[in-house]
């Protein structure tokens, strides 16, 4: 075992961030701590690397408590990357790797040969190299992050510890930076302990997670055992999925945010008519506005047919590549005639679905609520030779609220409720 | 590549030291009495044992007491004064990784001029003349102040940078009310308090020159033992403690060796301001933050300045002289000024 982490609790002052942490990590772990902010996850990194000593309970590196050796015999064995900090003084990138020998070099000891090559493997493998004679002071959050990590690797260290390391880094570095963090643990043999913001990638990279939780650790495991829904909504207090395709894959997470399903949908009853993606947002919307939602008529198989499906909307629908039938129609009109309003999205009309556009024309014309959303000009979605755009004329002449956008339509629906009280 | 950069740091330091020389011969020559160059150098050296066999008595005697009794060390204690106040200020600087660290911020120089200003005033109640008095009580004084303000700033044992600093203008505020006090209260001894606060050099003879010695050796050793660690530092506490350094006893060393060159410099020569603060500025600008560098360059660009300006000092308005802190004041901070709006860069 490396490193043993026995009954730790510590902090700043009185009051303990960190309360009663155990936890053992073996030679070669890629370990990810996780946690909301301020739940102790950098404090317990600052403990475990001889900056912040515990108030109760030891830290074991190799057997030996970390506070009772020297500060260089640890640095010899534990590097450290910080959040991009201290690096306001006009030292070349170079200079700043070369201070990752420090721990190794006697007093006023130069620098040897071995040393040099020590830090020119290191810049190459973090891509640093053609920082080398930049001053650190111009250089970008992202490249400092990746000077901090050359360093780092210059003192050839057993253990790296990392604070948030990707925190500044574009998509590309980031996986970058863990790709090469799986690579040092396999080809130099080195430990890693991680602070990590983003569970995904903690999820994708990380052997074991640690979850920290006001202070307590709530749970150590490998992803497949951590990452849950049901941990997510306990430590952080949101709702996710989290999916896993097999058992090789990692977990990850997916933000479905507050989206309802239509079996929540509330009271009042809107209609719409739409087809060929033109709902997908709208409904959403609308549940999630607390309406129940119908949709109709369209084909099985079209991608407002397949959102419906998946979001439990009632839908009246006809076979694929077929017109819309005397049947569905009927179905369509009695829907309409139960809801409260009937909302014409701003679809194409062909020969399929011309049928939709009459029954929510004689649906306006008998004085239902109807709202159009008239987005587009319908001589550039009439596919029926005019025959559409003439309905089309007649229905925004029949008493039908016209919007220009989905938004207005449910202000609009919205409104009229207050309206109405 | 690596034997090309040691080739040109040889060669700027021999620069240096030849530019140290050269105006340490020059301090000496110059004054109410002018000597030539040639005659200064055959009288230093007629004073080196075993070169002195080689060289005839061809000069004026009133020359070589002129320069062996005042001159020499006058500027030998310039000299001396300036690199201390110099490197004490870079490593105010480096340690608290601020540009506007000095002696000065930290509270030592005036800990320093308080220690000196109640000695004249006491000197002057219980009417014992105490020739080490002054030097005594500003070295003493600089020393305590340094540590009333370490332990002022420490909290559960450390002393973080900023509680360090908030701490010296603290009690730097307090202790210069004290001395404004002391000033004050010391009727007749004014004119001499006042003058000793200004700073400068004159009459001061090679005893001083001893005084300063054994602190300046102790400080300055100390300090290029901690080069290294004092680039580490640059980078703030915490990366240069995962870097092996042992951050709170570097510090508080380096406090230490500080304050005792400050307190010797203030004590030997009294206030003399802005070479702690801009000779370390300057030299970063030209050398960067390389402590290994920049101390060496530090201390001898300090001697050198200080030496140039306790010779514009004496030849302003001779036959009289300025107090030397007015000519660094005066001809440092235009300077520091320009160097600062042509860079238009960083603080630092």
């Amino acid at each position: 075992m490396l490193f043993n982490i026995l009954g730790v609790t510590c902090g700043y002052g009185a009051s303990p961030v960190l309360k009663d942490a155990s936890v053992q990590i073996n030679s070669q772990d890629f370990v990810g701590i996780v946690g909301p902010n301020g739940s102790g996850k950098s404090t317990l990194l600052r403990t475990i690397s001889r900056v912040l000593k515990p108030i109760h309970g030891k830290v074991l590196l190799d057997e030996e408590d970390i506070y009772q050796i020297s500060a260089a015999e640890v640095a010899r064995k534990m590097a450290v990357v910080n959040q991009e900090q201290g690096l306001n003084f006009p030292f070349t990138v170079k200079d700043v790797v070369m201070m990752g020998r420090i721990p190794h070099l006697k007093r006023f000891a130069r620098e040897s040969p071995k040393d040099f090559e020590v830090v020119a493997r290191a810049m190459d493998l973090t891509d640093t190299v053609i920082l080398a004679n930049r001053q650190v002071t111009e250089l970008s959050g992202g490249e400092k992050q990746r000077v901090l990590l050359a360093r780092a690797l210059a003192q050839q260290p057993q253990i790296l510890l990392l604070d948030e390391p990707t925190s500044y880094l574009d998509l590309n570095y980031q996986i970058e930076i863990m790709e090469l963090m799986v690579r040092m643990r396999r080809d130099c043999g080195l430990t890693i302990i991680t602070v990590l913001h983003d569970l995904n990638l903690a999820s994708r990279f990380c052997d074991y997670l640690l979850v920290i939780k006001k202070g307590y650790i709530h749970a150590v495991g490998t992803p497949h055992q951590v990452i849950t829904a049901h941990m997510i909504k306990d430590v952080y207090g949101c709702e996710v999925r989290v999916e896993c395709p097999d058992s090789i894959e990692r977990p990850y997470i997916v933000f479905n945010g507050e989206t309802k399903r239509a079996t929540e949908g509330g009271e009042r009853w809107v209609h719409v008519v739409g087809g060929g993606g033109s709902g997908v947002q709208l409904f959403r919307n609308l549940l999630n506005g607390g309406w129940q939602v119908s949709t109709g008529v369209v084909n099985i198989g079209d991608s407002d047919w397949q959102e419906a499906c998946r979001l439990g909307i009632k839908v009246i629908e006809a076979p694929p590549f077929c017109n819309v039938g005397a049947n569905e129609a009927a179905l369509n009109k009695e829907m309409m005639q139960k809801a409260e309003f009937i909302i014409l999205a701003g679809i194409p009309f062909g020969t399929g679905n011309i049928r939709n556009l009459e029954s929510v024309l004689e649906e306006a014309e008998r004085g239902a609520p109807v709202i159009v959303v008239d987005n587009i000009d319908i001589n550039k979605r009439d596919y029926t030779g005019g025959k559409a755009a003439l309905l089309y004329k007649n229905l925004l002449q029949s008493g039908a609220q016209i919007v220009n956008n989905e938004w207005e339509a449910i202000q609009l629906m919205e409104g009229s409720a207050v309206n109405a009280i | 590549m690596i034997h090309n950069n040691v080739l040109k740091r040889a060669s700027t330091f021999i620069l240096l030291l030849v530019v140290l020389l050269a105006s340490a011969i020059l301090g000496i020559g110059i004054g109410a009495i002018s000597i030539p160059p040639s005659e200064t150098v055959r009288i230093l050296f007629s004073h080196i044992p075993g070169i002195n066999n080689f060289l005839t008595a061809g000069w004026q005697p009133e020359y070589a007491t002129i320069i062996i009794t005042m001159r020499f060390p006058r500027v030998v204690l310039a000299a001396l004064v300036g690199a201390g106040l110099a490197l004490a200020g870079a490593v105010f600087q480096g340690l608290f990784r601020n540009p506007m660290a000095d002696p000065y911020v930290i509270g030592v120089s005036s800990g320093a001029a308080l220690g000196a200003v109640s000695n004249i005033l006491l000197q002057s109640i219980v009417n014992i003349p105490m020739h080490y008095g002054i030097p005594a009580f500003a070295f003493i004084f600089a020393v305590m102040t340094i540590l009333l303000v370490y332990n002022l700033a420490r909290v559960g044992g450390k002393a973080p940078v900023m509680n360090l600093i908030l701490a010296g203008v603290a009690v730097s505020s307090v202790i210069s009310a004290l001395v404004s006090m002391c000033m004050f209260f010391s009727g007749n001894q004014l004119h001499q308090v006042v003058f000793w606060l200004m700073g400068g050099f004159s009459g001061r003879g090679i005893d001083y020159v001893y005084m300063f010695i054994p602190y300046g050796v102790v400080g300055t050793t100390i300090i290029f033992i901690y080069a290294r660690e004092l680039n580490a530092m640059l980078l703030g506490e915490e990366p240069a403690q995962h870097l092996g350094v042992e951050v709170e006893r570097v510090k508080r060393r380096l406090l230490i060796a500080a304050a005792l060159l400050t307190g010797a410099c203030v004590a030997v020569s009294g206030m003399i301001g802005f070479v702690g603060l801009i000779i370390p500025h300057i030299v970063r600008m030209i050398f960067g933050p390389d402590h290994r560098t920049l101390l060496p360059a530090v201390a001898l660009i300090g001697a050198s300045f200080l030496l140039i300006a306790d010779v514009l000092a004496r030849v302003i308005i001779a036959p009289g002289e300025l107090p030397v802190g007015i000519v660094t004041a005066l001809v440092g901070g235009p300077f520091f000024i320009y160097l600062l709006r042509r860079q238009k860069s960083d603080m630092f």
